[in-house]
């Protein structure tokens, strides 16, 4: 890939690992390679312009903790509200081997509201974990046309929607 | 711009208020990058460290001490304590949660 989506959702396993390297820089330590990646990739994201999502359940997450680290991630991103349809495609995605909370991010990937732009979906999920890109990837024709027999039935503006790509973090530092 | 001098074993000192401002520790890498207007030096993550010392010098000396705590406390935790921080309110996909739904179905989504 060489050109950027605008709208790109972060995975909770990425929100984990910037706030763990904000704690580790609070406390003095050295953060490590997958958390310095993971702050890297919101950085770089950030300075392209891009509009950044978190889902719900991430922001909701951070907001529980200090918010000296939640309002560092939070002021630069939006949350994604479950959209409707959102279950019933991660339902979908269970019968294609993606574990519950993997069937959850991608479906927010195409169900995801985001209130304040009034948006539904996202153009790239950008997640550290391997395996679902891997199996996503895999399995993308299959999925794809599951996808377009659901939405097809579906009204306005449902019946136009896509499904994201999804990418590793150090995909989007080497490759965009 | 700040000027360094090569000593007889080849090594250069960096001044500490560089050393600060980009959060370096020993053991960090350093990249020599040749250019066409000279050698660059590269500090290794950057971009990381610059978004981390935004952070931190944004926060005030008692939030400094709050997230000072929070950082003690959280790396005082076990992984699997961690872990169970981040899988909080995991979302249910059963058809009768679909109620708190959002449903944008009078609004035509913008192009992505």
């Amino acid at each position: 890939m060489t050109s950027q989506p605008s709208s790109i959702l972060l995975d909770k396993g990425v929100i984990r690992r910037i706030y763990e390297f904000q704690v580790r820089v609070a406390k003095g330590l050295s953060p490590t390679p997958s958390q310095i990646e993971a702050v890297k990739v919101l950085v770089r994201l950030q300075h392209a312009r891009n509009q950044l999502h978190i889902t719900q359940q991430s922001a909701n997450i951070l907001q529980r903790r200090q918010p000296q680290y939640a309002k560092a991630i939070l002021s630069g991103t939006g949350a994604l509200q479950k959209g409707r349809y959102l279950r019933r495609w991660a339902r979908r995605l269970r019968e294609y081997a993606f574990s519950r909370e993997d069937a959850v991010i991608l479906a927010y990937g195409s169900f995801g509201v985001d209130l304040k732009a009034q948006s539904i979906g996202v153009g790239v999920i950008v997640t550290a974990d391997l395996k679902l890109v891997t199996n996503f990837n895999a399995r993308s024709a299959e999925v794809k046309e599951r996808f377009d027999q659901m939405t097809l039935n579906l009204p306005t503006p449902y019946r136009s929607l896509s499904l994201p790509e999804v990418v590793t973090s150090a995909t989007v530092l080497t490759d965009w | 711009m700040e000027r360094l001098i090569v000593d007889a074993e080849g090594k250069v000192t960096i001044p500490p208020e560089i050393i600060h401002k980009y959060g370096l520790r020993p053991g960090d890498e350093i990249s020599l990058v040749e250019t066409a207007d000279g050698l660059l030096v590269r500090v290794e993550d950057a971009e990381a460290w610059a978004w981390a010392q935004t952070w931190w010098n944004s926060l005030t000396e008692e939030e400094q001490q709050e997230a000072r705590k929070e950082a003690e406390a959280y790396e005082a935790l076990s992984t699997e304590e961690r872990d169970a921080i981040w899988e909080e309110e995991p979302v249910s996909i059963e058809e009768d949660a679909e109620g708190d739904e959002i449903d944008l179905s009078a609004i035509q989504h913008p192009p992505r």
